[in-house]
């Protein structure tokens, strides 16, 4: 952990909690979602990847990243699948190669959008 | 009959909910509804006469496709979950003992533990073989002499496999146990006889196999049994007493009843009963199930969890993915395939406890009767694609 990140002990599941990220002190729902995606700073989602597994986000990585945020405030929602696709230029299949733990728990959690709360 | 889905998806999630549905059956209820959507039971304007007399029906078609003798004793509900809700609240008391197994969704797993932690019930959860089936052994060995029901699926919805109800009828009637069986996933697929069966209870959903749409099931009784209220209201009988009504179907039934939904399930059982009169007609899906099965068994990767579709399991193959959680298996298949799938944990935590699936979850493929061989031989070869990028 770099000290950019110092973690406080996480809540019980549903809960939030604070902790310290880019030098930022920013709430993060217990599956470590960002709770509000306005917080989000590119230095956060450099930090966020690293956790994931990425140690440096790729021009494509950034594509995905920035898509999904624009796509989310533009819509109040994240992109469907199909959207994704398009909007990105890449497919579902190349996206979630870039992101070790796939596309809804690294590149959405690393673009900083709330977490969609589904069973994997 | 040709298939009408929005854009060029191949629907595969049809244990979660059919789709589409026959047009046949869109068509009826809407006419229906049309002509007939007033308040049934409530008015004694010829109207409102002839709208409970199609609930009427409708009750006698799923009494009758239940083996049931008593319509009155169908009650209607908003799908299966509600039904066992009622169920489950109506009849348990402090202290009772029921057995229920580990296959079960979480729409019989809460209202155990809700009921556990409430009113101070016990349970145990029998666990099911490598071929995801409960041995009806099991079961009775766990009756005590606070046991007083077993509630467990008649299929699961993660593997697919069917239970031997009869034979877990048979051992509870001869204890005087009560069964009640969830047959959102069989309903539709599997034949189920009430009497023959020795079934007290039958939760059902509409919207699954029986073609009908979202929002109606019920819960059938056996004569004998009798199930508590656990919500009460007007029911357009004895409005004078303050009391809840004890006959049935009122006793469990207040509030205008979703006479869009019965009309549409009435529908819907009118087109299996003619669609089923064709024997090769009820084995498609299951035909496509296994060709789906053999299509992908050997696929370097992945890992089939559920046995392989037959005459003793309902459509449905569930596999994993290495390398891969199943949410993106899902995402992909969808985005870049065009194949619409359920993945995660089916609402069923213990089966994949159980199989180890618990923080990926699964793929689970269920074909219906409107998909075709071509429709699998797509999902094959995206699943063969998909594999050989897995980690």
């Amino acid at each position: 952990m770099n000290n950019q990140n110092s973690k406080t002990a996480k809540g019980e599941p549903g809960q939030s909690y604070y902790r310290s990220v880019a030098g930022l002190t920013l709430l993060f729902d217990n599956e470590d979602y960002l709770w509000e995606p306005a917080d989000w700073t590119e230095d956060v989602a450099r930090v966020l990847a690293q956790e994931c597994g990425i140690p440096e986000l790729t021009e494509k990585h950034w594509r995905v990243i920035r898509f999904m945020r624009e796509f989310y405030f533009a819509n109040g929602r994240a992109p469907l699948n199909r959207q994704l696709k398009q909007g990105t230029g890449m497919t579902l299949m190349e996206i979630e190669a870039l992101f070790p733990g796939g596309i809804k728990q690294d590149a959405r959690r690393i673009a900083g959008l709330p977490n969609p709360k589904a069973c994997l | 009959m040709e298939r009408q889905t929005e854009g060029s998806v191949i629907y595969l999630d049809n244990a979660a909910t059919s789709y589409p549905k026959p047009p046949e059956v869109l068509q009826k209820m809407v006419q229906d509804y049309a002509r007939f959507g007033v308040s049934p039971g409530r008015g004694s304007y010829d109207l409102a006469v002839s709208a409970a007399d199609l609930v009427w029906r409708a009750r006698k078609k799923v009494a009758a496709f239940f083996h049931a003798p008593d319509p009155s004793r169908v009650i209607f509900a908003a799908n299966a979950t509600d039904a066992l809700n009622k169920a489950l609240l109506g009849l348990l008391e402090p202290g009772d003992h029921v057995i229920s197994t580990r296959l079960e969704h979480n729409s019989v797993l809460r209202p155990l533990f809700f009921l556990k932690e409430k009113i101070g019930i016990t349970y145990d959860l029998v666990p099911f073989d490598g071929s995801g089936r409960v041995d009806p052994d099991e079961i009775t060995k766990l009756f005590r002499h606070k046991t007083k029901l077993v509630v467990m699926n008649h299929a699961s919805n993660v593997l697919g496999s069917v239970q031997q109800v009869e034979a877990v009828g048979r051992a509870c009637r001869e204890r005087g146990i009560a069964l009640l069986i969830d047959t959102a996933q069989s309903a539709g697929h599997i034949p189920i006889d009430m009497e023959k069966m020795h079934i007290q209870a039958v939760a059902f959903t509409g919207h699954k196999s029986l073609m009908g749409p979202a929002g109606i099931g019920g819960l059938v009784l056996a004569p004998g049994l009798d199930v508590k209220p656990t919500f009460t209201g007007g029911t357009g009988v004895e409005s004078h007493n303050l009391k809840q009504p004890a006959d049935y179907p009122h006793r469990l039934e207040s509030g205008t009843l979703n006479l869009p939904g019965i009309f549409g399930l009435s529908a819907g059982l009118d087109y299996l009963a003619k669609v089923q009169e064709n024997v090769e007609e009820g084995k498609h899906e299951i035909r496509l199930a296994q060709m789906l099965y053999d299509g992908i068994k050997d696929i370097p990767g992945v890992k089939i969890v559920s046995p392989r579709p037959g005459a003793d399991t309902v459509p449905i193959v569930t596999c994993t993915v290495s390398g891969m959680v199943s949410s993106d298996v899902g995402d992909i298949l969808d985005g870049d395939f065009q194949i619409a799938v359920r993945t995660g944990l089916h609402c069923a935590p213990l089966v994949h406890e159980t199989l180890g699936t618990v923080k990926t979850g699964a793929v689970r493929f269920s074909p219906g009767p409107f998909n075709t061989g071509e429709d699998i031989m797509q999902a094959v070869k995206a699943m063969e694609k998909i594999a050989m990028r897995a980690k």
